[in-house]
């Protein structure tokens, strides 16, 4: 559903606000200002005087490159961890509450469509 | 009248008026005064052993409040506030019965003074959180819930063989603190080690707050987990395998956590790892890590019961948690999704957060007391928990791909119950100082240094720019519908499948040997009928004449054998 041919005037005030994010060209925007932010965060490094307790943290942007580079193998590694481990969703049933939907009883599903 | 009344029994107490109440308003407002009026009498009880009894020859300590007790005591009476609140539209008696007794047993154990006491409390929380579960009531909810009770139940035995052992070894049953070596504090360690989800023992947690009721997994996060934690730091403080255990216990639920589809179950995960970080601290055992162990444990409750009541809501009004079918859900759930975003702050530890003035005593005494490879791994943790707790919740809950889906916000005691759980995160996060007056220790600590917070920033917001990157690029993994194997296929899939065999086997060799006896006997019945039967040899009517016959013939072999001889 595209937002132009929705009617979000039902929407609550908060989500309507925020609705920008909905453009991507404003994603884009708040990409450019995380680049920035962190190469402004990098290039603080060099402009006060860092009390640490490891010599390893007084490589300058150490803090930086250890979060990057340890997250992106994290998230690398869980894709590889995914070819062993990956199952179908009903791997357990009926043994599990993975493939069952939540008793319907218990929502209270209401919809701004409806 | 006496000066104190002892909170578990309040609670016990309330259980027991609860069903004569109507279903509704008096009910609900019921839950919520029983919670407040606990946390009152925590805070205003003395210290010293206030209750103690003579009971068949053991002396019990029903009633021992010091700083460390009383700080759990005190945050478990908000989280059973907290949690009654989130639940306010439940009109199911056996979900506020559990909740109530739960809490009550949670709060009874680390008041409990002696290893008996504590025992019955531990199983009592076991018990009443089952219920929890199973109030799904569907039939992957009762699978999910006998697994649980079984390892739980398990825990609470290990804990009573390792008290009688105890017991034996040194005449005392007083729960203090213990030095790991004799059978008895080895058992101990391990059941206190299944509640707080040791590795490879830590399964539970995640099958049971996926498999809860959406109220249940808010209630279940809250208590025995914590009441582990609060075990450890008494029981074994300062004990260095704890570290790292513990370090283990930061680091591989993090990977599970990025291919986890199951919203709730990521959290679950993220639980683990958090739980690391309070065993390290345990096991580091200064008093600035054990400060920071019982302060990451309270933060903790509030934080991640956030997490949990908004992924809650999420449920509650979509009918499903799989991240492969939600998105795009701030438009309509605004609300949710900040307070969601605030619990997401915390737990990753952002500045003026509770996970912050936290988590930083912990990270900071395992650099001070030069665990330097200890050090790195949680500094790993702590970014691999801002990825997927952090950012990977609240993007692909409310953002990443729009699911179509436009459900209307929280209903409003939620949204009241998150707002509190929030508020509390962020006013721990700006005021640490009056914050680490409630811990049970003495220490000076000042969080907010100039380097502590740059890098501390640093780390994080290079972490989202990995996670940023990854995404933009088409390496990050996309959510799919799965479930993923952990240490619990061993007993799910394996342990069923052996015993399955081992079946088979000995059903066939019993089949084999029963065939053989069977052919024996019908041999042996054979040859008798054939003797013996209708038919038989020797079963027939023989004439007298032939019997006088053989009288005559033996007579007269006697006859020569006598004559010989």
């Amino acid at each position: 559903m595209r937002p132009e041919q929705e009617d979000t005037s039902q929407f609550p005030a908060l989500g309507r606000a925020l609705l920008f994010l909905d453009d991507k060209k404003n994603v884009d925007r708040i990409v450019y200002g995380l680049y920035a932010l962190c190469t402004g965060l990098f290039a603080l490094d060099f402009l006060y005087d860092k009390h640490t307790t490891f010599g390893i943290e007084g490589v300058p942007g150490f803090y930086g490159i250890y979060g990057f580079v340890m997250c992106s193998a994290l998230v690398i590694a869980a894709k590889w961890l995914r070819l062993g481990v990956m199952r179908p969703e009903d791997y357990y049933a009926p043994r599990d509450t993975q493939h069952e939907p939540y008793p319907e009883d218990q929502l209270e599903r209401i919809d701004y469509d409806a | 009248m006496p000066e104190f009344f002892p909170p578990a029994y309040l609670f016990f107490a309330a259980a027991l008026i609860l069903p004569f109440l109507p279903q509704g308003r008096l009910r609900g407002a019921f839950l919520l005064i029983v919670p407040l009026v606990a946390g009152w009498l925590v805070w205003t009880l003395p210290d010293g052993n206030l209750m103690p009894v003579r009971f068949m020859g053991l002396d019990l300590e029903l009633l021992r409040v010091d700083k460390l007790a009383r700080a759990f005591g005190l945050i478990f009476a908000l989280a059973a506030f907290l949690g009654n609140l989130y639940a306010w539209h439940i009109r199911d008696s056996v979900q506020q019965l559990a909740a109530l007794g739960y809490a009550g047993a949670a709060i009874g154990a680390v008041f409990a003074g002696d290893l008996i006491s504590l025992f019955i409390f531990w199983e009592g929380t076991a018990i009443t959180a089952t219920f929890l579960i199973w109030a799904r009531r569907t039939t992957g909810a009762y699978f999910v819930g006998m697994r649980y009770m079984i390892i739980q139940v398990t825990s609470g035995v290990l804990l009573l063989a390792g008290a009688a052992l105890h017991y034996s070894e040194t005449g005392s049953l007083a729960f203090e603190t213990m030095t790991l070596g004799s059978t008895a504090t080895w058992l101990m360690l391990i059941a206190f080690g299944i509640k707080a989800a040791f590795p490879l023992l830590h399964n539970w947690l995640q099958d049971s707050y996926a498999g809860a009721t959406i109220t249940g997994t808010v209630i279940l996060q809250s208590f025995a987990t914590k009441m582990a934690i609060y075990a450890l730091a008494r029981g074994f403080a300062g004990t260095e395998i704890l570290i790292w255990i513990g370090a283990v216990m930061t680091l591989f639920p993090i990977f599970f956590a990025v291919i986890e589809n199951d919203l709730r179950r990521v959290l679950a995960y993220s639980t683990n790892n958090q739980l690391g970080f309070m065993v390290v601290g345990i096991g580091i055992g200064t008093d600035m890590a054990l400060n920071g162990a019982v302060a990451h444990a309270i933060a903790h409750i509030l934080f991640k019961g956030l997490l949990f009541m908004g992924m809650g809501a999420v449920l509650f009004r979509t009918g499903t948690i799989k991240g492969s079918e939600l998105g795009g859900l701030y438009k309509t759930m605004p609300l949710t999704m900040v307070f969601t975003v605030i619990g997401a702050a915390a737990i990753s530890a952002f500045p003026l957060f509770s996970g912050f003035v936290t988590k930083s005593l912990i990270v900071s005494a395992s650099a001070e007391n030069g665990y330097y490879l200890i050090w790195l791994i949680l500094l790993f943790a702590s970014a691999g928990v801002f990825h997927h707790s952090g950012i990977k919740i609240p993007y692909f809950a409310f953002f990443a791909h729009d699911s179509g889906r436009r459900p209307k916000e929280a209903p409003t005691h939620m949204l009241i119950a998150m707002a509190i759980a929030a508020g509390l995160s962020v006013l721990i996060g700006i005021f640490p100082q009056q914050f680490y007056m409630l811990l049970p220790y003495e220490m000076e600590y000042e969080v907010f240094t100039q380097t502590h917070v740059i890098t501390q920033v640093q780390i994080l917001f290079f972490s989202a720019l990995a996670f940023t990157v990854l995404v933009r690029t088409g390496v990050y993994p996309p959510e799919l519908k799965s479930v993923n194997l952990d240490t619990d296929w061993l007993y799910r899939r394996l342990a069923p499948a052996v015993v399955g065999a081992i079946t088979a086997m000995i059903t066939a060799a019993w089949s084999l040997g029963a065939g053989l006896v069977a052919g024996i006997r019908r041999g042996a019945l054979d040859f008798l009928r054939y003797s013996q039967g209708p038919e038989g040899r020797l079963a027939h009517v023989w004439p007298t004449g032939s019997m006088v016959q053989w009288l005559a013939i033996i007579l007269g072999v006697m006859l020569v054998v006598v004559y010989l001889a």
